[in-house]
């Protein structure tokens, strides 16, 4: 168990000794018992933080726009910023040093490891709650505890636990400057890409349904590409939102742009949109399963990353976020490689 | 007005200038509705254009209301549908639905001295004042032209040369847009009293030129400018131009400086 | 018009209204979304993930299709949509107060002609809050209330067996009429029933916005506080507050082309939201709100002051969607209390 005083410990000496400019982890939130990205500079800000199972953002999204921040003040810090990573927040960081998105000592990686468990699917935990909203939870080996008006209530941890947490292979950041916690990668909870699996079970014919009546449902309020640390283009290829005009921009430049897909949210728009962005994260998606955790309409969108991740994995032998010196999938190629067609 | 605001009515390009050559080159549109109903506008308004397949913008309507036949849009090539608008020749047919927006209170400025100041294509939307002031050159007391750009090209040169002997015309040697520069030229020739200022061009502009004009003995309420935020729908719904209460597309996009300063500085 | 009906004859009245299109609350892939009405319609939902707003004002609306053969003119066709009579049953009174909302919005200054084409056809059946629907409710602090009927055509309020039908508009009463042999008269008995539950539902503890009367003017002196981008640090600028919230309207008009020769296509409205960073974007390159704290102001301001300079109501609901959909935790409440709290 990580006791979370060491947590804070941590961020408080990294910032008195100004070893670190800033720390990014979590802290309580306002609404329930979520807990929340906290961003704190200064020592005594330490005691905020908290580590429970409502930690479920992966924070290396804020690295990346740490380093937006500062590129575009033309800034360059000489502390690098600290973040709380678990092991699958690690992996991206893995991603993104590998991608050169930023250097090794720019951040400091305080790694939390997952140990036994993992974080909370709200979901799951509604299903179970009728709409009593619970005020506290932690997991306390097989179990999971939460309390709510109506007193302590146990389930069995699993029922609850985010299927991402479930198919963890690495629940413990490998990459780190400090880590706490146990090791426990051995752990079986369940297979590795057992949704995944499942799903694959059913006919073409049941699967293209399933796509069309889940992606149909897409707002398109882009929350899946906006909280995902992969999806950091400048401007990205679906839409315009990020596209960064200037003074110097042409006329041309802005009238030629293509639009890949248009803005109405109709079935066959949003699967383009669903699609690019997942070939985009092949050999790049760590499973964090925020995409599909903060999915509004609950689209399944680990299911299409998963794909593409057992693709790599099987074909090629790719795990992403594995190595920072390591070859990336998509921009490396061997002799040995399956397929004809780039021979 | 026709019913469905979101439907443009059909309209001729019936004659194209030329006005300033370059990457962001400006040419002026003479624009005929098809069915000749058309709609009567006041100075200051704008409308919606559209290039169906690239889209709408939202431009001032550069001619005088007392302009009948025809709408003068003068337009910087910048953007999507403005380009597109660039690539247009004499005979096609455009979008176009409006009159959008407030306008100046010229009636109320009958008898007062009339000082404009225009820079690169933000001479436009004052143009249908200084047009219309010009008309009834009786109606009011000095009128002074000030126009300032970047390039060494001037818009609506021709016209603005026309001017001189009625007008005081200054074309050149006036960069306002320059922060601490004092009003030069202006100093001499303007003076605050019993006057109006009307200022249009790039926001850094604008924004120097009225403390200029405030350093000058103008009133908040002597200077008005124009806003011109995104827009989209013109009709004050779709929410782009919002600027506090404002829609500026309704409100606006014509406000005197002491309507703009209760604003919150979103523009 | 105020009756009784059993719930058992629920599913008879929604037979009686079958000359009109029925939607009511249903859970489909775990989301709760107004669908239309299967046999069986339970109104024993929490609240839909996305509210009702979408039947008048759908995420995307085509305004008309043109077809320009280069060099003539074009023929452009407009498509005013054309849909039958829609009863909404279950809207809950936050979502219900939105509708005169998004009126205001539609025919402030002039009517929106494919707003307006919907609008007409929607009928909204309530359904009280007994609990509120959600840990993020707020209704009662921004001037409503979970039994609120404003905005809807008939309130439903639960007493056990049956519901007490209160009609708040003609059109609520056409709806009551049509089922007239269903409903039986209420009695004084039914109305005290009436009166507790609404009474121990208005008592139930919910999440609050503190001195709304004052935040106008708290928002407008706070425009310039830091406070904003602090708030705003997490935000990861995605589109679910707006999406999801009962009263925001900003949208998007973009030409979608099908052919090129002639020159085919579509105008089209979408949703669009002042959270995405190019929302106000000027083709210079210049934008007014240029981070996330400015957008934030901007959706919160407009909310809570702008709305309310405007429409002397304030625009926020009190559903709580936002907070419950933000993926970063961003809580309208909080962020109001926040803000005033530091106006002073």
């Amino acid at each position: 168990m990580i006791n979370l005083q060491d947590i804070r410990d941590t961020a408080r000496d990294l910032l008195a000794s100004g070893e670190v400019r800033a720390v990014i982890g979590f802290r309580s939130g306002s609404r329930g018992m979520a807990a929340e990205p906290a961003f704190i500079t200064r020592p005594e800000e330490a005691d905020e933080l908290v580590w429970d199972p409502t930690c479920f953002h992966n924070l290396a999204l804020y690295l990346v726009e740490d380093r937006k921040f500062q590129a575009h003040a033309r800034a360059n810090p000489a502390a690098p910023i600290a973040v709380v990573a678990k092991g699958c927040d690690a992996r991206a960081i893995v991603v993104l040093l590998q991608e050169h998105y930023f250097k090794r000592d720019q951040v400091y990686i305080i790694g939390v490891s997952c140990e036994g468990s993992g974080v909370l699917d709200e979901r799951k935990l509604a299903g179970h709650l009728n709409g009593f909203p619970a005020t506290s939870a932690a997991f306390d080996g097989d179990d999971f505890v939460f309390v709510t008006a109506q007193g302590e209530q146990r389930l069995p941890a699993r029922e609850v636990m985010a299927e991402r947490c479930l198919e963890c292979r690495e629940p413990y950041p490998r990459e780190h400057n400090v880590v706490l916690g146990e090791n426990r990668s051995g752990r079986e909870l369940a297979l590795p890409f057992a949704a995944l699996t499942r799903f694959e079970a059913q006919s073409p014919a049941e699967r293209w349904e399933f796509w069309q009546r889940h992606f149909e449902r897409c707002i398109r309020c882009y929350a899946c590409r906006s909280v995902c640390p992969m999806c950091f283009c400048d401007e990205c290829v679906v839409d315009s939102i990020t596209y960064p005009v200037t003074a110097e921009t042409t006329a041309e430049e802005k009238a030629n742009r293509v639009r890949w897909i248009e803005r109405s949210a109709t079935r066959s728009e949003n699967i383009t949109y669903h699609m690019t962005r997942a070939m985009h994260l092949a050999g790049r998606c760590v499973d964090c399963g925020e995409c599909e955790r903060v999915c509004p309409v609950n689209i399944p969108l680990r299911l299409l990353n998963n794909k593409m991740e057992r693709e790599a994995r099987e074909r090629f032998g790719y795990e992403p976020g594995a190595s920072i010196g390591g070859p990336s999938l998509v921009a490396s190629f061997r002799d040995d490689d399956p397929g004809q067609f780039i021979r | 007005m026709q019913d469905n605001v979101y439907l443009p009515q059909l309209a001729r390009v019936v004659r194209i200038a030329d006005e300033v050559a370059g990457e962001r080159a400006i040419k002026t549109y003479h624009v005929e509705p098809l069915d000749s109903a058309g709609f009567e506008h006041a100075c200051g308004q704008c409308a919606m254009l559209s290039i169906f397949g690239r889209g709408e913008m939202m431009i001032s309507i550069a001619s005088s209301p007392l302009v009948k036949e025809y709408k003068q849009f003068t337009i910087m090539r910048t953007g999507r549908v403005s380009l597109a608008f660039h690539e247009l020749a004499v005979g096609d047919v455009v979008g176009m639905r409006g009159p959008y927006g407030n306008s100046f209170p010229i009636e109320a400025w009958r008898g007062k001295n009339l000082v404009f100041i225009g820079g690169g294509v933000g001479l436009a939307p004052i143009w249908p004042l200084i047009t219309t002031a010009m008309a009834q050159r009786g109606d009011f007391g000095d009128i002074g032209v000030f126009y300032s750009t970047r390039s060494s090209s001037i818009m609506y040169r021709a016209e603005l040369e026309a001017l001189r002997g009625q007008a005081d015309v200054h074309l050149e040697g006036w960069r306002t847009h320059q922060a601490g520069v004092a009003a030069g030229t202006a100093e001499q020739t303007v003076t605050a009293e019993n006057s109006v200022a009307v200022v249009c061009g790039p926001p850094a502009m604008i924004k120097s030129v009225i403390q200029n004009l405030c350093q000058l003995g103008f009133a908040d309420e002597q200077i008005f400018t124009t806003l011109e935020n995104k827009m989209k729908c013109g009709v004050g719904k779709c929410g782009r131009c919002n600027v506090g209460k404002d829609y500026v597309c309704v409100k606006g996009p014509v406000y005197s400086w002491a309507e703009l300063k209760k604003l919150p500085q979103e523009y | 018009m105020e009756k009784i009906l059993h719930k058992e004859r629920l599913d008879d009245w929604i037979a009686a209204l079958s000359d009109r299109e029925i939607l009511s609350p249903a859970l489909e892939d775990g989301v709760w979304a107004f669908r239309p009405a299967g046999a069986a319609v339970r109104l024993d939902y929490p609240n839909t993930t996305q509210p009702p707003k979408g039947l008048a004002f759908p995420q995307r609306e085509v305004f008309f299709s043109f077809e320009q053969v280069k060099g003539e003119a074009p023929l452009l066709r407009q498509t005013l949509p054309q849909v039958a009579q829609r009863v909404v049953f279950g809207v809950r009174p936050c979502d219900g107060r939105a509708v005169p909302r998004m009126d205001k919005v539609f025919s402030d200054h002039v009517e929106d002609p494919y707003y307006w084409a919907r609008r007409k056809q929607v009928a909204y059946v309530g359904l009280a809050c007994q609990q509120p629907p959600s840990s993020n409710c707020f209704c009662q602090s921004v001037g409503g209330s979970p039994v609120s009927s404003d905005g809807l055509d008939v309130l439903l309020t639960d007493l056990g067996e049956r519901y007490f039908a209160a009609a708040v508009s003609e059109t609520g009463k056409a709806l009551m009429m049509a089922g007239e042999s269903l409903f039986e008269a209420a009695t004084d008995a039914d109305r005290a029933q009436l009166q507790g539950a609404h009474a121990a539902a208005l008592a139930r503890p919910q999440r609050a916005v503190r001195d709304p009367d004052a935040l106008p003017s708290k928002l407008k002196a706070s425009f310039d506080s830091p406070l904003w981008e602090e708030l705003a640090r997490a935000c990861i600028g995605c589109g679910i507050c707006t999406f999801l919230c009962p009263t925001c309207h900003c949208f998007d008009i973009n030409d979608e082309v099908t052919g090129a020769a002639p020159l085919k296509g579509k105008r089209v409205r979408t949703w669009d939201t002042c959270q995405f960073p190019d929302f106000t974007m000027h083709t210079s390159g210049h934008n007014p709100r240029e981070n996330s704290g400015a957008r934030l102001r901007q959706r919160v301001s407009h909310k809570f002051q702008y709305f309310h300079e405007n429409f002397a109501m304030h625009q926020c609901t009190g559903c709580g969607r936002c907070v419950t959909g933000c993926p970063v935790g961003i809580d309208i409440v909080s962020v109001v209390n926040k803000v005033a709290e530091h106006a002073g």
